[in-house]
């Protein structure tokens, strides 16, 4: 199983394409060397046999048969024999010298077999070229040589670049396994994530090698997808648990009151303050289904499409405008100290409202004459937005917790609100990137943002 | 006023149907979009109100096709679709109100009598007056007989929008969107508090008070003691 898969990926088809290549063209080469090579020592075996025919004719010419022989077994017993053979016959077919066959008594180039030489390839005999040459007396003289060589030299060209290709082909066939291996468990360690998420582990991530290849880049980008996935369907769950939970409650104060309204007749002066209370119980439950609405959708990260550049100086001024007369009228001072030319990426509706969020959270959950300061700061390249009072604070125990949702410090159960607005504010924190932290102010909450700055000049990036 | 609604809820239908009927006003209902296109395009009307999601043709459709063959009649969109872009796509699409549901009837009733009576974009007229309130929108001073009222940034734009649709019922949420540009509701009652400091500098021992509120409804300014 494990080697069909092998043979199946990419990896091994593409190792084996180069291999079949790489020996079609070793195989060109062999066979262009083995010609060029047999036929120049075919050429040189004839042209020597040829020249020491023509020296021969030449010794016949200055002194006939008698002279040849000479010649010849001067040659046979020297050193100028050199692997020649050699027989003369005279004008009656008789053998006068050597041990080549009569069949090979013609004019011009013959080839007989001669006894083994000891050269030649196994189960094969020697093999003569042999040039036949009438002499003017009507004697024959025969110089020949061993031709097998040609062969034996094709040969040994053959088998050396057969070695060659058998070599190289089997490299590659082992490294095409071994590379097409580590792909193959790469792929496996993927696909075995993906079935376990689809068995329901949702928090399985696929293994990440050394390497870096590729497909290590492949499996971090769905690392990263799996992720944010994860993050989604996680709010999901959190939404629909806490409309599950939350809601039942208002829902059913409601049920309830309308209910004790209908057991007996009333007067009109009270059925109108019984719906008008129903009324407001439904629009309660109304904004607070709303609310995780909005933070669903913010979570969800759809809005950032609609970023563009937000002056955050104009938006806090225009804030603060609105806010200065609330607290006033709550017993609260609003400070504001405002940098200009704050500008931030982002959604001014969204931003707008987490400000908003964080300066009625300041103004509802602290006593009369309490101050609220909202300052807006550069610092570096780093823009910071704090929004702090000096009301009676947030145990520190506590601090990580209200940013939840549906929050509520158990003295604020009381007042009107649904434990929504910071996790509000945590969302479009979160959409935006922005870092967001409560701390002590000793006394009081201080909630500080920040955010990078943007130079209002440069275009929005897309 | 003649009005369209297109709207396949039967429930939330007979709920609009019902309350315009109260007050006097008719209203034609189409179930589908194809209907509405079609009653939209040979009778008259004052206001389409058109639900954005509807069987067959949906509510972007039909005010795009109605925009196409200038049709003009003020649209005002019901839908459930609350994001900002939902809303933007809407108006994009040739919309003069977008509405969310659920919404209160006096809210519907206070925009839909707006895009009806609106005026035909008086941008020329720089001096508003009710009364013997007057309002120069150029040097931004604002008047009440011989007694000039010194009004914040917040102020002036919230008279300023009261002032422009005098005699009009004018909702809270239409004040947070077109003074504050906020398509969202605050916690606090920001309106109210801005409002009654407007008032106080507008009608505190002034006789007669200009702006009135609308109980379960919102504002209106108008000499009158009813705006009709």
């Amino acid at each position: 199983m494990l080697l069909r898969n092998l043979t199946r990926t990419t990896s091994f088809r593409l190792v084996l394409l180069y291999v079949l290549v790489f020996s079609a063209s070793v195989l060109a080469l062999a066979a262009l060397t083995y010609f060029v090579a047999t036929s120049a020592l075919d050429q040189q075996i004839r042209a020597r046999i040829q020249a020491e025919s023509d020296g021969l004719r030449d010794e016949y010419a200055s002194g006939g048969v008698a002279h040849l022989m000479s010649a010849v077994e001067e040659r046979r017993r020297g050193r100028l024999r050199d692997g020649l053979v050699y027989a003369i016959f005279d004008a009656h077919g008789h053998r006068l010298f050597g041990t080549l066959p009569n069949s090979s008594v013609v004019q011009g180039w013959s080839e007989v077999r001669g006894p083994p030489d000891g050269d030649e390839p196994e189960g094969e005999t020697e093999r003569l070229a042999v040039l036949g040459l009438k002499l003017p007396g009507n004697d024959w003289v025969l110089v020949a040589d061993d031709i097998g060589r040609v062969n034996v030299l094709g040969q040994v060209v053959l088998r050396a670049f057969g070695v060659v290709v058998l070599l190289s082909v089997t490299i590659a066939i082992i490294g095409g396994f071994v590379l097409s291996l580590g792909f193959l468990r790469q792929v496996e360690a993927i696909s075995n994530t993906a079935e376990a998420i689809i068995a329901g582990d949702l928090r399985r991530r696929i293994p990440l090698r050394s390497g870096g290849d590729e497909l290590d880049r492949l499996a971090a980008t769905l690392n990263r997808m799996l992720d944010r996935i994860t993050n989604l369907m996680e709010s999901l769950r959190q939404v629909s648990n806490d409309i599950a939970h939350d809601l039942r409650t208002p829902l059913g104060r409601l049920r309830q009151d309308l209910d004790e309204v209908r057991r007996m007749p009333r007067d009109s002066a009270e059925y109108e303050r019984a719906i008008d209370q129903a009324v407001r119980e439904s629009d309660e439950i109304l904004q607070t289904f709303g609310a995780l609405l909005r933070i669903a959708q913010i979570e969800s990260g759809s809005r950032k499409s609609g970023f563009g550049i937000v002056n955050l100086s104009e938006l806090v001024e225009q804030i603060a405008d609105t806010y200065r007369p609330v607290a006033d009228d709550e017993g609260r001072t609003l400070v504001t100290v405002t940098a200009q030319n704050v500008n931030v990426e982002g959604d001014r509706e969204l931003l707008a409202q987490m400000i908003i969020n964080l300066v009625e959270n300041a103004i509802s959950h602290t006593g009369t004459g309490t101050t609220i300061e909202l300052l807006l700061e550069r610092s570096g390249d780093t823009g910071v937005l704090t929004v702090s009072d000096n009301g009676p604070g947030v145990p520190d125990e506590e601090l990580k917790n209200i940013f939840k949702r549906f929050y509520r410090l158990e003295p604020s159960r009381g007042t009107p609100g649904n434990g929504l607005g910071l996790s509000l504010v945590d969302a479009i924190a979160g959409l935006h990137g922005l870092s967001l932290e409560a701390s002590e102010n000793t006394p009081g909450l201080r909630v500080t943002l920040k955010f990078a700055l943007v130079d209002s000049l440069e275009p929005a990036s897309v | 006023m003649k009005l369209l609604l297109i709207e396949d809820d039967a429930q939330t239908a007979a709920y609009i149907v019902r309350g315009f009927e109260e007050h006097g006003h008719v209203v034609d209902h189409a179930k589908t979009g194809r209907d509405g296109l079609f009653l939209a395009g040979s009778e008259s009307y004052d206001v389409l109100i058109v639900d954005r999601m509807l069987p067959g043709m949906d509510g972007l459709s039909i005010v795009r096709m109605l925009r196409s063959t200038e049709i003009n009649t003020p649209v005002i969109f019901l839908t459930t679709m609350g994001g900002i872009e939902d809303r933007v796509i809407g108006l994009e699409s040739g919309a003069d109100d977008y509405l969310i549901k659920p919404f209160a009837f006096s809210e519907l009733m206070a925009r839909v009598q707006a895009l009806a009576r609106r005026p035909p974009l008086s941008k020329s007229q720089t001096v508003l007056r009710v009364g013997d309130l007057e309002v120069d929108l150029l040097k931004r001073k604002v008047r009440r007989g011989a007694d000039v009222i010194d009004l914040q940034a917040r102020e002036f734009a919230l008279l300023e929008f009261l002032m422009q649709r005098a005699g009009q019922v004018v909702t809270r949420t239409m004040l947070l969107e077109g003074v504050w540009n906020f398509h969202f509701d605050p916690k606090t009652n920001i309106v109210e508090t801005h409002m009654s400091r407007l008032r106080s500098k507008v009608d505190k021992g002034r006789g007669q008070a200009l702006i009135h509120t609308i109980r379960g409804s919102g504002y209106s300014i108008h000499a009158a003691s009813e705006p009709n």
